[in-house]
C-alpha cells in the first residue's frame, strides 16, 4: 500500500459517516437511473424497480466490500471494539466508577510525581544553553568556606579565554516604604555581567551595563517580574519612576521577564561595586557564576582556573594558607544535590508501588467481571467469534477503561500540581518549573498503555482461554479453580506491597517522633522571632547600630506581655553560616568554630543554662575587654586539642568579620562562660563548636529578634509600633514562631514521612478493597459448599471462622512477601532514618498487625454474609 | 424471473478476476466523465450479455481506483435531475491504464500461446 493510499484509507476511516452517506447517494441515484431506463424499455414502474434491484446485486454485501476496500480493517475493528467497550462500561456504571477511581488515585500520584521528576531532573534548565552555565568555587578546606574573595574574583574575570561572562553575587535585603509601613525585600548584589551569565533578558528596559558596577555609578536596580507585579502594580511606567529602598533613591532600569527568577526569592538586583577595602580583602564572601565560552570543556576551564587561582595564592603573605583548589561545576549539579535526588527517587518509588497496587486491584476486578461474562463470551464464541477476536475485544475494553482512568488520573495530577507543589517549592531548586506539559502527558499515555496491558492481558487470556463451551454448560456455577488462584495471588501481592509502604511510613514516623522528642537545648514555647536588617546607608557605623539596639531593647522592656527578649545573628535550630577560627596559645592550627553574635538577653530568653562561668552582661560593651561564651561542644574540643580542662578565664584569639563584613579581624578575647549546647539545624548531627560573642563588642547590622511573651498574647503589633517609633523606615521581616522554625528544620524528615504516609494509606485502602473483593467472590463461588455445610449442621460461627481463616492465610503469605521487600529496601531506608533500624521490630510489628487487622475486617463482611446463607436457597441456586 | 432470463444467465460468465478495474479505466478513457450507472451500463452493453455483472460491484472498485488516485470525482446532475458523482480519469489514471493494458496483453498472449502449444 503506498503512503498516499494509506492516508486515504485512514481518512476514510475517520470520515466514515460521510463516506457511508455518499455511497448511499450513489446507490440511490444508480437505482433510480436503472429504473428510468427499464421504464423507458416498456416495463411497469413496479417491474422496473425490481429489475433495477436485481441487476444491481446484493446491496449490503457490496457495502461491506466497499468498507473493506476503503478502510483499514483492524483499526476499524479497534474503534468498533472501543465503542463497544465504552457501551458495556456504561451498562455497569458501578464497576466503571470503582475502576476509574482506583486508577485515578494510582495514576494521579504517579503522574504528579513524574511532573516533579520532569521539572527537576529531565527538563533542561530554563536558561539559554544551560550547559555552559557553571558555578566556580573554591573547594572547601579547613577555615575557608567555598565562597571566594574579591581579588580572586577579579583575577578570574581577567581571564578572557574561559568565560563569555563571569559574575559574582551576594545576598542583600532592603526596606521598601509602602503606605502600610516599610516592608523588606530580599535581593542580590551582583556584578554587571550577571544576567549575561544566565542569559536572562529584561521584559521592560534593560539589564545592567558594563560600567554600572563601578564605584560612583548612578544608583540603579532591576526588579523581578513578580516583584514588579506585587509591589508596583505592574506599572508600565516603572522605568520613569524613582524607587526608595532603605531611604535611598534608585532608578529602575529594568524588569525581568517572568520565569525561573520569580520562583527564586530574589525580588531585586543591585550592582555590586567593590569598595577600596574590599578590593584587597581576604574575606571569602562571593559566589561566582560563569558562562563558558563556546567550545570550552569543563576540564579545560578547571585547569585554566586552577592556574590563575594558584598564581594568585602564591603571592599571599607567608603564614596564610596557600593551597586549595578550584571547582568548576555545571550549575545543574549544584541545584540538584544528591539528597534531593534521593528524596525524589524514594517518593517516586513509593508512588509507583501505589500504582502497582491499583493495577493489581483492577486486574482483580477485571477477573471478576470476566468470570461474570463467561456466558456472554461463550455465546459469542459459539456464534463464530475467533479466540483472537475475543482477546482483542477484551483488551480493547480494558484499554477503554484505562483511558478513562488515565484521564481522571491526569485531572488528579493537575490538581496535585496546582495545589500540592507550592508546598514543595522550598525543597525544589528555583529553576524547577513543575507543570503539566507534553513530557508529562506522554508519560501518562505510556502509563495508561502499560496499565492496560498489565491489568488486561491476564484476565483477557484467562477469560477466553478456559473451555468456553464448558462454561456454557456450567455457566451459573462459574469458573475454574485456577481463576480464583490467580486472584488470590494478586491480592497477596497487594498485601505485600502495602506492607512495604506501611512499614516505611511507620519507620519514618518513628524516626520523626524521636527527632521531635530530642532535646533541642532551647525552650521555644511562646517565642516569636523577627529579623531586622539595618541598611548600610542609614547605619554606616557600629556605633549607630549599637545605639539602635540599645534603644530597641529598652523599648521592648516597656511592652506589657513581653517576658524576655534577646537578639542574635542566627536563629536557634538553624545552621550558623558564619564560620571562623580561634587560635589557642600553644596550639599551631586554628580551632574551627561557628560564630554567633548575641546580646545579653539571648541565653535567658531561650532558657539556655550557663554551666560554668557567667552570662554575657551589660558591662561587656564596646570598649570593655572583649569576651566570649562558648558551648559545651567547643569546651570539649578545647580539652581534646589543647588540654584545657576549664576554659573559663582563658584568653584566645578569634577571627571575625568587621561590622559590615568587609574586613577580617583578629581580636583577643577572654572566655567567660560555657553554656549547654543548643541545637543548630540538622537534628541528629553532632553539635558544632560555637563561639558566642557579645553583639555590643562584635556589632553586625543584621539580627534576629527573639521575644518570649508571658502568655500566648500577640506581641508583634506592639513590637512593630515600637520599631516604628525608633526608625520608621525599618521593616520587621520574617515574623515566625520558634515552633514554625523547628517544624521547618524538621521538614527534611517530616515531609517524606507525611508523603510516604499518605501513599501508604492509599495503598492500605486499595488492598483492603482487593481483599474484600476476592473474599466475597470466593464466597459466591463456594455457596454450594457452604450451603451443604450449613445444611449438615455447621453453625454460623464455624462458617465465619472458615472464611476468616481463608482471609488470614492470604494476608499471612502477603505479609511474608512484604517483609522480604522491606528487607530488600534496607539500604535505601537506612539513610532516611534517625536512630531507628530499618528492621525496627516495633514498626514492622505494628505494620504487620495493622495489615492483619485490615485483612480480617475486609474478610468479616463477606464472612458474615456467608454465615447467614440460607442453605435451601444457596443449594437450589448453585445447583 | 422469466425463462428467457434464466437461459441468458446460464450463458453469461462472471467477469474475469481483476479485470473490472481495467474495464472501468478504459470506459472512462473512451467516454470521458460518467456516473456510476453509466459506467455499469457501458460495460454491460459492450459485453452484450456475454458477461454477468452485478452493477453494484463497480462501486467498491471505484472507491479503490479513487484512493489510488487514478480517477477523480466531481458532482454533476444526472438525466433524472439528481445530484450524482461523475467519475473521470486522472493523469495518473491514464498512465495506469497503459500499464494495465500492457499487463492484460501479456497475460492473454501467454494464455493463448499456452493453449495453442498444449493442443
Amino acid at each position: 500500500m503506498n503512503p498516499g493510499r494509506a492516508w486515504a484509507r485512514l481518512w476514510a476511516l475517520l470520515r466514515k459517516q460521510r463516506f457511508e452517506r455518499e455511497l448511499d447517494d450513489d446507490i440511490r441515484a444508480h437505482l433510480e437511473l436503472a429504473e428510468e431506463d427499464a421504464v423507458a424499455r416498456g416495463l411497469s414502474r413496479e417491474a422496473a424497480r425490481l429489475e433495477a434491484r436485481r441487476r444491481f446485486g446484493a446491496i449490503e454485501q457490496m457495502k461491506e466490500e466497499h468498507r473493506d476496500r476503503r478502510g483499514i480493517r483492524w483499526l476499524d475493528m479497534l474503534i468498533r471494539d472501543f465503542r463497544y467497550g465504552l457501551a458495556s462500561l456504561r451498562r455497569t456504571p458501578g464497576f466503571t466508577l470503582i475502576v476509574v477511581a482506583v486508577l485515578a488515585l494510582g495514576m494521579g500520584g504517579t503522574v504528579g510525581m513524574f511532573s516533579v521528576v520532569d521539572a527537576v531532573l529531565v527538563k533542561p534548565l530554563p536558561f539559554p544553553e544551560p550547559d555552559r552555565i557553571v558555578s566556580v568555587w573554591e573547594a572547601p578546606r579547613p577555615g575557608v568556606v567555598n565562597a571566594t574573595t574579591v581579588p580572586q574574583f577579579l583575577a578570574w574575570k581577567g581571564s578572557e579565554t574561559v568565560f563569555d561572562a563571569l559574575a559574582a553575587e551576594q545576598p542583600a535585603s532592603a526596606a521598601l516604604n509602602e503606605k502600610s509601613g516599610p516592608i523588606r525585600l530580599s535581593g542580590k548584589l551582583v556584578t554587571s555581567e550577571y544576567f549575561k551569565v544566565f542569559g536572562a533578558a529584561a521584559a521592560l528596559g534593560r539589564t545592567f551595563a558594563r560600567q554600572e558596577d563601578q564605584p560612583g555609578a548612578a544608583p540603579v536596580i532591576i526588579l523581578s517580574h513578580s516583584a514588579w507585579q506585587t509591589y508596583f502594580a505592574a506599572d508600565p511606567g516603572i522605568l520613569e519612576r524613582r524607587v526608595m529602598l532603605d531611604g535611598q533613591t534608585y532608578q529602575v532600569i529594568g524588569v525581568l521577564q517572568p520565569g525561573a527568577f520569580d520562583r527564586d526569592r530574589t525580588q531585586f538586583w543591585k550592582p555590586l561595586a567593590f569598595t577600596q577595602q574590599e578590593l584587597s580583602s581576604a574575606i571569602h564572601w562571593l559566589r561566582v557564576y560563569g558562562r563558558l565560552r563556546a567550545g570550552q570543556t569543563l576540564v579545560q576551564a578547571r585547569q585554566r582556573m586552577q592556574a590563575i587561582y594558584a598564581a594568585l595564592l602564591a603571592t599571599a603573605p607567608a603564614g596564610e594558607d596557600r593551597d586549595g583548589s578550584i571547582v568548576v561545576e555545571p550549575i545543574s549539579r549544584l541545584l540538584v544535590g544528591p539528597n534531593l535526588q534521593r528524596s525524589i527517587a524514594v517518593a517516586f518509588g513509593a508512588v509507583f508501588l501505589v500504582l502497582l497496587i491499583s493495577c493489581a486491584n483492577i486486574a482483580n476486578l477485571l477477573f471478576a467481571r470476566g468470570a461474570a461474562r463467561r456466558t456472554e463470551l461463550a455465546v459469542r464464541a459459539a456464534l463464530g467469534a475467533g479466540r483472537a477476536r475475543l482477546v482483542a475485544q477484551l483488551l480493547t475494553e480494558c484499554f477503554a477503561l484505562c483511558v478513562l482512568g488515565g484521564a481522571a488520573g491526569v485531572a488528579v495530577a493537575y490538581l496535585l500540581i496546582r495545589f500540592a507543589t507550592p508546598l514543595l517549592w522550598q525543597s525544589l531548586p528555583f529553576t524547577a518549573d513543575v507543570t503539566m506539559n507534553l513530557h508529562v502527558l506522554g508519560f501518562a499515555a505510556a502509563v495508561v498503555l502499560g496499565v492496560a496491558l498489565l491489568t488486561g492481558a491476564l484476565p483477557a487470556f484467562q477469560s477466553s482461554f478456559g473451555d468456553l463451551a464448558d462454561s456454557l454448560k456450567q455457566s451459573a456455577r462459574g469458573s475454574s479453580s485456577t481463576h480464583i488462584r490467580v486472584r488470590r495471588t494478586i491480592v497477596m501481592g497487594e498485601v505485600a506491597l502495602s506492607l512495604v509502604l506501611v512499614s516505611a511510613a511507620l519507620l519514618l514516623a518513628r524516626s520523626l517522633l524521636k527527632l521531635q522528642r530530642l532535646d533541642t537545648g532551647v525552650r521555644i514555647e511562646n517565642v516569636v522571632t523577627m529579623s531586622i536588617n539595618l541598611p548600610r546607608e542609614a547605619y554606616p557605623t557600629p556605633q549607630k547600630a549599637a545605639f539602635f539596639y540599645n534603644a530597641l531593647t529598652e523599648q521592648l522592656r516597656s511592652i506589657p506581655g513581653i517576658a524576655k527578649a534577646g537578639m542574635s545573628t542566627f536563629l536557634p535550630l538553624q545552621w550558623i553560616i558564619n564560620g571562623e577560627g580561634i587560635f589557642v596559645p600553644g596550639v599551631e592550627r586554628q580551632v574551627l568554630v561557628r560564630l554567633k553574635r548575641v546580646d545579653r538577653g539571648y541565653f535567658n530568653t531561650l532558657d539556655i543554662p550557663v554551666l560554668t562561668g557567667r552570662d554575657i552582661a551589660d558591662r561587656d560593651r564596646e570598649g570593655a575587654p572583649r569576651v566570649i561564651v562558648i558551648n559545651q561542644s567547643l569546651a570539649k574540643r578545647l580539652a581534646d586539642v589543647a588540654g584545657i580542662k576549664n576554659p573559663v578565664g582563658k584568653v584566645v584569639r578569634l577571627t571575625s568579620g568587621d561590622y559590615l563584613g568587609q574586613l577580617p579581624q583578629i581580636s583577643e578575647v577572654q572566655v567567660i562562660g560555657v553554656i549547654r549546647s543548643e541545637r543548630t539545624a540538622s537534628p541528629g548531627l553532632p553539635d558544632p563548636p560555637v563561639v558566642y560573642a557579645p553583639l555590643a563588642q562584635f556589632p553586625n547590622p543584621n539580627v534576629k529578634l527573639l521575644v518570649r511573651s508571658a502568655q500566648d498574647i500577640p506581641v508583634v503589633p506592639s513590637i512593630r509600633k515600637v520599631l516604628h517609633e525608633i526608625d520608621p523606615n525599618l521593616p520587621l521581616a520574617d515574623v515566625a514562631t520558634m515552633q514554625q522554625i523547628q517544624d521547618e528544620t524538621l521538614s527534611g524528615v517530616s515531609r517524606p514521612a507525611w508523603l510516604i504516609g499518605a501513599f501508604a494509606s492509599v495503598a492500605v485502602l486499595l488492598s483492603a478493597v482487593g481483599l474484600y473483593g476476592v473474599i466475597s467472590y470466593s464466597m459466591t463461588q463456594r455457596r454450594r459448599e457452604l450451603g451443604v455445610r450449613i445444611a449438615l449442621g455447621a453453625r454460623p460461627g464455624d462458617v465465619l471462622a472458615l472464611v476468616l481463616r481463608n482471609a488470614l492465610a492470604m494476608v499471612a503469605i502477603g505479609l511474608m512477601g512484604g517483609l522480604i521487600g522491606v528487607y530488600a529496601l534496607t539500604r535505601v531506608l537506612t539513610n532516611m532514618l534517625f536512630e531507628v533500624s530499618p528492621l525496627d521490630p516495633l514498626a514492622l510489628g505494628v505494620a504487620c498487625f495493622s495489615m492483619t487487622a485490615i485483612g480480617l475486617f475486609a474478610g468479616f463482611l463477606p464472612a458474615q454474609r456467608a454465615a447467614r446463607f440460607n442453605p435451601m436457597v444457596s443449594l437450589r441456586d448453585a445447583g | 424471473m422469466s425463462k428467457q432470463d434464466m437461459s441468458k444467465r446460464e450463458q453469461s460468465a462472471e467477469i474475469p478476476y481483476g479485470t473490472l478495474d481495467l474495464l472501468i479505466l478504459k470506459t472512462l478513457q473512451s467516454l470521458g466523465p460518467l456516473h456510476g450507472y453509466a459506467i455499469a451500463r457501458r460495460i454491460e452493453q459492450v459485453a452484450d450479455n456475454t458477461l454477468h455483472l452485478s452493477q453494484g460491484a463497480i462501486y467498491p472498485a471505484l472507491i479503490r481506483l479513487q484512493q489510488e488516485g487514478w480517477i477523480s470525482t466531481q458532482w454533476g446532475i444526472s438525466e433524472t435531475n439528481r445530484k450524482v458523482k461523475f467519475y473521470s480519469l486522472t493523469k495518473a489514471g491514464r498512465k495506469q491504464l497503459l500499464v494495465e493494458l500492457a499487463k492484460w496483453e501479456k497475460a492473454t498472449a501467454f494464455v493463448a500461446r499456452f493453449l495453442e502449444e498444449s493442443i
